[in-house]
């Protein structure tokens, strides 16, 4: 009588479990719009501004200032 | 950060272009010294003199060549910067060059356009082999490092210059130390000033150095930074696709970043522009610190 009533007591704990497990994962499934974690094209530092012309893309190793510059980059 | 310290500077023209030398606790005749080493090696890399060391070695046409150490060092940067780029930074583009016209130092004014001839460039090291001392550039083929070469100079010369200069040559420079005010070197880009502190920036772009396939509409040089158009002197420029072997036109006409040092500054923005504006934001993102990404305005 015993054995029967903790084998009867284990096939009950799995079945709550399985059905609560299934339960679980249904209400949580995968948002595609969710996003990438941590994001990829964009350094959580980085800003990108739209000014005349073109986007700037400044990532968190280089300091932006107000300063003028005393030299720059162009095409030549 | 500190007060500013004294800076020395020096500009001149070399290699077709402006060249500014500045730093810090240094005396100016060490800029002059730096000057001289341009000029030098510029002499022996560029492609407008038949007797320059490119010149020799692109005539050597199949044959091995002698290289000095410096050329042996700039056409290994040149691999490295096709295996980076993927094939699109591609130095073997000397055909390609004379054929849309570029046959000469463009302030002569540019030859006229052969376009016919224009064909897919094959891959560097199919057309350039190293080995010790000497090199071999494939019959029919040619070298013109370009940009490859100027960012590669201002490395070399702002180790040896010292410990806190920028070098800029033709706009693609280094900047090396803490700058003048210990927070970096202000440099300016895509119309921002960014401080930078031993890394290169360089700029790519299909504004300037334009001119009609007739030979005639080069821009002045005074003109060549064109407005915000840029399109003025005509439809072929000096940018050449090596997917095409034609002048490239991808929807991006200029492209600045900021780069580890001035060689991968020059090889991630003209990739970045080769690639077109729907892939250089990645790869931009992956490969720079700081990008300026300006589009076609009339395409």
């Amino acid at each position: 009588m015993r054995t029967f009533l903790l084998k009867g007591a284990a096939t009950a704990l799995t079945m709550c479990t399985t059905v609560a497990s299934a339960l679980f994962v249904t209400s949580h499934l995968k948002n595609p719009a969710a996003p990438l974690q941590p994001p990829v094209l964009t350094a959580a530092n980085s800003s990108s501004n739209a000014a005349v012309g073109g986007t700037l893309t400044v990532g968190p190793s280089v300091q932006p200032s107000n300063a003028e510059p005393m030299t720059s980059t162009y095409a030549s | 950060m500190r007060p500013d310290a004294s800076v020395e500077s020096h500009h001149f023209e070399a290699l077709g272009t402006s060249c500014s030398l500045f730093a810090v606790g240094q005396p100016h005749g060490r800029l002059l010294e730096g000057e001289a080493w341009v000029r030098r090696l510029g002499a022996r890399l560029t492609r407008f003199s038949e007797d320059s060391e490119l010149s020799r070695l692109n005539r050597a046409a199949g044959d091995w060549a002698p290289i000095s150490d410096e050329m042996d060092e700039i056409l290994h940067a040149a691999l490295r910067a096709h295996a980076m780029s993927a094939g699109l930074v591609n130095v073997a583009v000397l055909p390609a060059m004379l054929a849309v016209g570029y046959t000469r130092p463009l302030i002569e004014g540019p030859g006229v356009a052969t376009l016919e001839s224009l064909r897919p460039l094959l891959p560097l090291p199919d057309v350039l082999e190293l080995r010790d001392g000497e090199a071999r550039v494939q019959a029919g083929c040619g070298v013109d490092l370009g940009g490859i070469g100027k960012g590669w100079m201002a490395d070399r010369l702002s180790e040896t210059l010292g410990p806190n200069v920028v070098v800029n040559l033709g706009g693609d420079l280094r900047a090396r130390g803490a700058g003048p005010r210990g927070d970096g070197w202000p440099v300016g880009l895509g119309g921002a000033t960014l401080l930078l502190r031993n890394q290169g920036a360089a700029t790519s772009s299909t504004r300037r150095r334009r001119w009609g396939e007739d030979g005639r509409g080069e821009t002045p040089p005074h003109l060549w930074g064109g407005g915000p158009k840029g399109r003025r002197g005509g439809s072929l420029h000096h940018l050449i696709d090596p997917r095409t072997g034609s002048p490239a036109r991808t929807g991006l006409e200029e492209v600045s970043v900021v780069a580890a040092n001035g060689f991968e500054a020059e090889v991630v923005a003209k990739t970045a522009l080769l690639l077109g504006p729907d892939l250089a934001p990645a790869y931009c993102a992956a490969h720079a610190m700081a990008w300026w990404l300006s589009g076609t305005h009339d395409d």
